[in-house]
């Protein structure tokens, strides 16, 4: 994964340019061949970016990383028309190797937690009781629980979760016949009667944030 | 003839223009073109060493770098990619697409002719700062051909698939719409309100515009050229095509139409010789090791006394403190990024969307279009790849390169493997050109949705067709106020005609004055 060329070296070469001032010389250097590109999108060390819908990576499990990424892969996850951020997700992991999603959740350990701002206000009190029942998996401080596959919720983007719970009960996410965890999660989403139901819960899980 | 579908509603429209219209009101059109464009004359007070960081090597940052260098400032150029000049990039032997998961490497033939201008490629007669800097910076330009006459118009539900040429198109259309309006002029109220003088050459122009018969009748035309003969025999004309029949293909739009506003396309536009990015080394040769590559902005920090920017090199973080800041980031990036900006300010930032774009080229074996009488221009194509470009440099050379597809809205190509994309290039341009695949050698694509660091083509601000809104406009005119007068946002996205590299640079000029001013008031 990791062969260097030497790209605008080549380039430059090809073309003598009249009046160049600086005899630094060319400019550029070589492209790096790994896989690590999620900060593009996912913002620095993960922190997400709402402009283009990516959630926050810093701080979420190892194992619930490297799962998901192989879904994406694999098109158990992202492939659902409706799915629209999921769909701009899988190309970016089709071709992965399992040496790179293993490099890449390596480099996403690396980074720090931290809580995403919140951008949403629902009913918390109205969300602190829809929440027991997610507890019973993520944890009663959405911390997670990773023998049961259910990741952390605290501190991830809201819109992130609201977009992907909606994604669940619409069965957008978790109907692949082969997303074992994401078709509980279908299943359980359906207790949450509408988006307002959605946006308080997740207001809730908003004050969890470790 | 067959009867022209709509000719009443036609008719009422031209009634509607009445007398009072606008349109015929005398005088209003004389004094209308503005005076030609200049580019700014920038003269910034020459300084001692303030320094300056500049994010991003778009042709703002590099414009700003190369005034503010000019003028004594001491700047260092922070860039995220491995090369310079974002948007403005050029595609030919060696060039790595550093596309998030569809890394490709152009393996043609190392030939200056053969380049693909994979963002920006077409330079019009009016962008006169990008023709300046081209001018001062010694970059060769070269005309570029925007349309030819001899391409092709394709769409499945015209001529049974067939390609039709471009002339035996827009002859026919021009010639049937000039007819119609020709007759309306005989019984229309249009008439009455034109003296006998001004429907003389309006009539007049009409008869040559759509090369009509003494009847005022399209009997079709030469400019189509000839079925047969035409130089040393008698041409004989070529069929009429029926209006009913070009009316099958929405394509008309696009055919009848070179020149979409003042400052966009036109049939004559301009390249640099040897590929668009020429411009871009022209600023960076000349910048040196005031670039940095790989060097990815991490954390934008604004002091009272100036700005603090993060940034990664080779695993290590390091802090670059400048007076102050030029940024083009793409503000859809600067999301991810750490900083301090005041809420407005960001809010703005988060507020603008990024458009898609998609293209794709191949080398061709030969330059196949030139034995079809095609020497440049676009062939339209109804379906997703939608136009075909043919290189109108290197004429009779051994190869050359076709642009393949050019998607503005970007269709669903940015999800599409690479594979995919190719067989849908190959697979549609072979209705055009019946060799085409046997043509097309290493075809290389590009969705910018995905391109690693820009992640977009036009920045897109207003969210209605129509214009922007009063909340645009004001969260437009907070990007343009530096903040704490320490950091500017620069580039396309702040102006309010993207997708150009004139609105580009005219924002780093805008930057720039407002820095000088402040620089000028400063006690000495
Ligand atoms: C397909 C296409 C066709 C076009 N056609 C034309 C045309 O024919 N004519 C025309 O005039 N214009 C055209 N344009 C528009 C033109 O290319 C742009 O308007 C212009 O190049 C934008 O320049 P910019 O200064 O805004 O910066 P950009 O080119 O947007 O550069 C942004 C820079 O920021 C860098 N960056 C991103 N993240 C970081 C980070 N964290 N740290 C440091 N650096 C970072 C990027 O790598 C890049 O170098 C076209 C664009 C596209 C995509």
């Amino acid at each position: 994964m990791r062969n260097l060329l030497t790209a605008t070296t080549l380039i430059l070469s090809a073309f003598s340019i009249s009046a160049v001032q600086a005899a630094e010389g060319d400019v550029g250097v070589e492209a790096a061949m790994d896989d690590r590109y999620c900060t593009t999108c996912h913002g620095v060390e993960g922190i997400g970016n709402i402009a283009v819908e990516a959630p926050r990576l810093a701080g979420m499990e190892s194992w619930y990383l490297k799962r998901q990424l192989e879904n994406f892969r694999a098109g158990i996850r992202g492939t659902h028309e409706q799915d629209t951020q999921g769909i701009a997700m899988r190309p970016m992991a089709t071709k992965l190797s399992d040496e790179s999603i293993e490099d890449i959740v390596g480099w996403v350990g690396s980074w720090e937690y931290v809580p995403a701002h919140t951008t949403i206000e629902g009913d918390i009190n109205q969300g602190r009781s829809t929440f027991q029942s997610c507890a019973a998996c993520h944890g009663a401080n959405a911390e997670g629980n990773e023998t049961l596959g259910a990741p952390a919720l605290a501190g991830q983007n809201d819109w992130y979760m609201v977009t992907q719970l909606k994604n669940f009960r619409a069965g957008f996410r978790g109907a692949h016949p082969e997303d074992t965890y994401g078709s509980q999660m279908l299943i359980m989403s359906k207790a949450l009667r509408d988006d307002q139901a959605i946006i308080n819960v997740v207001s809730y899980i908003n004050t969890l944030q470790k | 003839m067959t009867n022209p579908v709509s000719r009443r509603e036609f008719l009422n429209l031209l009634g509607a223009y009445g007398g009072t219209s606008a349109v015929l009101q005398a005088g209003a059109a004389l004094g209308f073109m503005p005076s030609s464009s200049q580019a700014a004359e920038i003269s910034l007070r020459a300084n001692n060493g303030k320094k300056v960081a500049i994010l991003g090597t778009g042709i703002s940052a590099l414009t700003t770098a190369w005034e503010l260098t000019k003028a004594g400032y001491d700047c260092t150029l922070l860039e995220a990619s491995h090369r310079p000049g974002g948007r403005m990039f050029t595609v030919r032997a060696g060039t790595v697409i550093d596309e998030i998961g569809n890394y490709q490497r152009c393996e043609w033939d190392d030939d200056p002719h053969l380049y693909f201008n994979a963002g920006a490629a077409r330079i019009p007669s009016i962008h006169s700062s990008v023709l300046k800097y081209c001018k001062e910076l010694e970059v060769e330009l070269q005309v570029f051909v925007n349309e030819s006459k001899t391409a092709w118009v394709q769409d499945d539900a015209l001529n049974g698939g067939k390609p039709v040429r471009n002339t035996d198109y827009s002859s026919s259309m021009q010639g049937f719409v000039s007819e119609m309006l020709a007759k309306s002029l005989g019984n229309s109220e249009v008439d009455s309100s034109l003296t006998e003088s001004e429907s003389e050459t309006l009539l007049g122009m009409l008869r040559s515009f759509g090369d009509l018969n003494e009847d005022m009748l399209y009997k079709g035309s030469v400019r189509a050229g000839y079925r047969s003969g035409g130089f040393l025999d008698h041409g004989t004309k070529k069929d009429v095509i029926a209006l009913r029949d070009l009316l099958k293909t929405r394509l008309a739009s696009n055919v009848m139409v070179t020149t979409q506003e003042g400052t966009g396309s036109g049939p004559l536009l301009m390249q640099p010789v040897g590929g668009m990015d020429r411009i871009i080394y022209a600023f960076a040769n000349r910048l040196g090791n005031r670039i940095k590559f790989r060097a990815p902005v991490t954390e934008v920090m604004v002091k009272d006394d100036g700005v603090e920017v993060a940034y990664e090199q080779n695993g290590v973080t390091e802090v670059l403190k400048a007076d102050y800041c030029f940024n083009c980031i793409p503000s859809h990036l600067m999301s991810g990024i750490p900083n301090n900006f005041p809420t407005e300010y960001t809010e703005a930032l988060n507020y603008i969307r990024r458009g898609k774009a998609y293209k794709a080229a191949f080398q061709a074996k030969e330059r196949f279009w030139e034995k079809e009488n095609i020497y440049g221009g676009i062939t339209w194509v109804n379906a997703p790849i939608q136009q075909i470009w043919y290189p109108p440099h290197n004429i009779h050379g051994k190869k050359g390169v076709v642009l393949a597809a050019y998607n503005f809205g970007g269709a669903n190509y940015t999800e599409m493997s690479q594979e995919d994309r190719i067989e849908d290039l190959l697979k549609h341009g072979e209705k055009v050109h019946p060799n085409y695949r046997q043509m097309a050698e290493k075809p290389m694509t590009i969705a910018w949705h995905r391109m690693n660091h820009m992640l977009g083509c036009a920045p897109r601000w207003a969210r209605v067709r129509g214009g922007w809104s009063d909340k645009e406009e004001q969260m437009y005119e907070t990007l343009r106020q530096p903040v704490n007068g320490r950091h500017y946002l620069i580039g396309d996205q702040s102006t309010q005609h993207s997708a150009w590299m004139e609105s580009a640079i005219q924002s780093a000029h805008y930057a720039l004055a407002d820095l000088d001013q402040r620089v000028r008031s400063e006690p000495a």
